[in-house]
């Protein structure tokens, strides 16, 4: 009986078993051998052993250029964009009337923000003479176009990935509804103020949702590509301002057809993540309150 | 009995997953009974326009032929290409730039032309032709005939009271005229020229040196560092663009500060300043590019394009074929005219040259006026000159935006340079 059911489970499971091999592990495991290749595309991959993460850690000053500039996204992006996400769904929570509209208006952004389109909107908006630039001159703060700046073309990267925070908010959303309402209750029967509310019941009522959020946002940041590309055409400049990781492994491997280096920085990145994500996960044990387990 | 239905259903299963995928990777087979060439080149509509309007005629008088196109801009083209080229899938027949001939050279994949009598090559300058040839082997040839050139708007030029540019101008003379048109105009006199490798090749030149010797770097950090010390001067007088607007350069024109309206005057291309005419107007001509301090000018013919066959194309002889209609057939020639530059069969050229009207005109003048006074071009760049473009104009942004001095920028790019020629 149990062999028939596990014959039937593999049947249905053979469409994503295939896909996952072949597409996913395979490819994996072929770019973890051409990380330690000088592979060009062009002629066969030569065995270097670890030259290519030796050359990345000690001798190209773009690699660490690209880590700084992905680094300070990743600190700038992730808390704004999970601040902007809270402070609108707490509001939207207090809402009596065409909740579904706003939370829908809200998070349109998200469905569009990830397009090349949007990006290159964005680029046209902070760019010399656009929208931002126009408005910032007419309050006389003439600061000129923001992609062109070294100073500030990172911001505006970093913008939009804020202006996308729907998916956190309505996480958020689901979040807030789950906080049992007698707390609130018995917290207003012994006069304790909105934001006594807010610090004592509901952030921490809130943080294992908080902390899921962080995970993911911290995940897909560091992975940040396409605003990047859009809004530098390409090339992560004014002066390398917005050379992020990715977009400079992308500029190894079709730019220059350094696949095998290119291969070994995406490694790298898998790793760096990891270690990350492991790290957000032990400082959890700290601040992370499960009401559940209290009990 | 249900055991092994289901043992034959996940077999069907299989199967139908597996026939999906192999025919996904079958790719398009030949035409029955006739050959099934592929073509890939970059441009724009209209260049795509008169290349069908040539292969439609190529049709009329090679029955059996069929040719599938495919067409994009510059730098898509350039990634798909090396990707199809890794995947030994390259097409029968290829366009290809100057920059690209080392690297595909190198790694085999591109036929040798003068094993092909298909592709007669008699009409052609043989200095041009050695361009496509790396090692004595003729691995492309070249699609048309372009050259350096300097646009500018002769309306507000004469307005400045600037001169009339001349052939015989330096670097120095230009940059006058730059700072009289600046002072007088409130823009720029030009786009600052040292964000690019090729103006600064035309300035190496011009000195009687050059960018690559045998493969390597032939110039040194003092050079480079001279040349943007030179440039800095300029942009902090204002004669040439700011660094907000030059970082904007990414070769389309409406990106440069002259098609933004920044400035008065652009480096480029001879043909592709014929783009200014709708951005800028009909006051826009061209001319040519600075002389060196003796007056060696330092500009030079090169190949607008090569094309090239697939070393591994089934069709050699008719892929050689198309060729040879493309450059050499006065009826091509004319249906293609200046699509892509002076055409390189000198009857062809010939022959269209009476009809060229407009900004074509001023192309065919100004190359005329060139013609026996420029030295032969280089040849091809080595392997890995294709990143070091990008990285100039990189390093250039360090020293435009002041983070760098020009003399810590060059050491920069040359030892980025060395990293990749080595490679």
């Amino acid at each position: 009986m149990t062999t028939r059911r596990q014959g039937a489970a593999w049947v249905f499971l053979s469409p994503w078993v295939l896909g996952a091999v072949v597409l996913t592990l395979l490819p994996m495991l072929i770019s973890l051998y051409l990380s330690f290749t000088d592979y060009d595309l062009f002629d066969a991959p030569n065995w270097v052993g670890i030259r290519n993460y030796a050359q990345m850690f000690t001798e190209d000053p773009r690699f660490w250029r690209s880590v700084g500039n992905t680094a300070l996204y990743v600190v700038i992006a992730v808390p704004l964009q999970l601040a902007a996400a809270l402070v609108v769904a707490l509001a939207l929570n207090s809402v009596k009337r065409g909740k579904g509209f706003y939370r829908s208006a809200f998070y349109a952004p998200s469905l569009l923000g990830a397009s090349m389109s949007i990006a290159l909107v964005w680029r046209a908006m902070f760019n010399d003479g656009g929208t931002v630039d126009s408005v910032l001159s007419s309050v006389g703060l003439d600061l000129g176009g923001w992609v062109n700046q070294p100073g500030w073309a990172l911001l505006t990267v970093a913008l939009l990935t804020v202006w996308q925070f729907g998916a956190p908010m309505v996480i958020f959303l689901a979040g807030l509804q789950q906080i049992p309402r007698e707390l609130y209750e018995a917290a207003a029967v012994d006069g304790a103020s909105r934001w006594r509310q807010l610090l004592s019941i509901t952030l921490p009522m809130l943080s294992p949702v908080l902390f899921f959020n962080l995970v993911l946002q911290t995940i897909q940041a560091f992975q940040v590509f396409t605003p990047a590309f859009a809004i530098s055409g390409g090339k992560g400049g004014p002066a390398d301002s917005t050379l992020v990781y990715t977009l400079y492994l992308y500029d190894r491997a079709f730019t220059a057809s350094h696949m095998g280096y290119a291969s070994a920085m995406a490694w790298v990145l898998l790793v760096a993540i990891g270690l990350v994500t492991a790290l957000l996960f032990r400082s959890s044990r700290s601040w992370v309150f499960y009401a559940d387990k209290g009990a | 009995m249900r055991r092994k239905w289901t043992t034959v259903s996940a077999l069907a299963c299989c199967l139908t997953v597996l026939c999906g995928l192999v025919a996904a990777c079958g790719g398009a087979e030949g035409v029955s009974g006739g050959v099934a060439l592929r073509f890939s080149w970059w441009g724009n509509e209209g260049r795509a326009k008169a290349t069908e309007k040539a292969i439609a005629a190529f049709r009329r008088t090679h029955p059996g032929i069929t040719v599938q196109t495919s067409f994009s801009s510059y730098e898509p083209y350039k990634q798909k290409l090396a990707t199809q080229a890794a995947g030994g899938d390259a097409p029968d027949v290829m366009q290809l730039d100057y920059r690209q001939i080392s690297q595909y050279a190198g790694s085999g994949i591109l036929l040798d032309l003068a094993k092909r009598p298909e592709l007669r090559r008699d009409q052609m300058d043989p200095a041009l032709l050695r361009t496509g040839q790396l090692g004595g082997v003729q691995y492309a040839v070249p699609m048309a005939r372009g050259t350096q050139a300097i646009a500018y708007d002769s309306t507000l030029w004469a307005k400045a009271g600037a001169a009339e540019p001349a052939a015989t101008w330096t670097w120095d003379d230009w940059a006058a005229a730059w700072r009289k048109v600046a002072a007088a105009t409130g823009k720029a006199g030009s786009t600052d020229p040292g964000y690019s490798e090729d103006w600064f090749e035309v300035w190496l030149r011009g000195k009687g040196k050059a960018l690559y010797d045998g493969g390597g770097i032939a110039f040194t950090d003092e050079d480079l560092a001279e040349f943007w010390q030179w440039c800095t001067t300029l942009r902090r007088e204002g004669a040439v663009s700011s660094a907000r607007q030059t970082t904007q350069m990414d070769g389309a024109l409406d990106n440069t500060p002259m098609g933004r309206g920044n400035a008065v005057s652009d480096p480029s291309w001879d043909a592709a300043s014929s783009g200014y005419k709708s951005l800028v107007g009909d006051s826009v001509r061209i001319a040519p590019m600075p002389v060196g301090p003796d007056g060696k000018p330092g500009q030079y013919f090169k190949p607008a394009m090569l094309i090239g066959v697939s070393a591994r194309s089934p069709h050699p002889a008719e892929a050689a074929m198309l060729i040879d209609f493309l450059l050499n057939d006065p009826g091509a020639g004319e249906v293609l005219g200046v699509s892509r530059g002076i055409p390189v069969n000198d009857g062809v050229r010939a022959k269209v040259d009476p009809g060229l009207k407009g900004f074509d005109r001023r192309i065919a003048d100004l190359q005329k006026g060139l013609e026996g006074r420029l030295a032969p071009p280089p040849p091809a760049p080595p392997k890995g000159d294709n990143t070091l473009q990008s990285t100039f104009q990189r390093d250039y942004d360090q020293v435009s935006f002041e983070r760098m001095s020009p003399l810590e920028a060059a050491r920069d790019y040359l030892t980025e340079a060395a990293a990749e020629l080595k490679q």
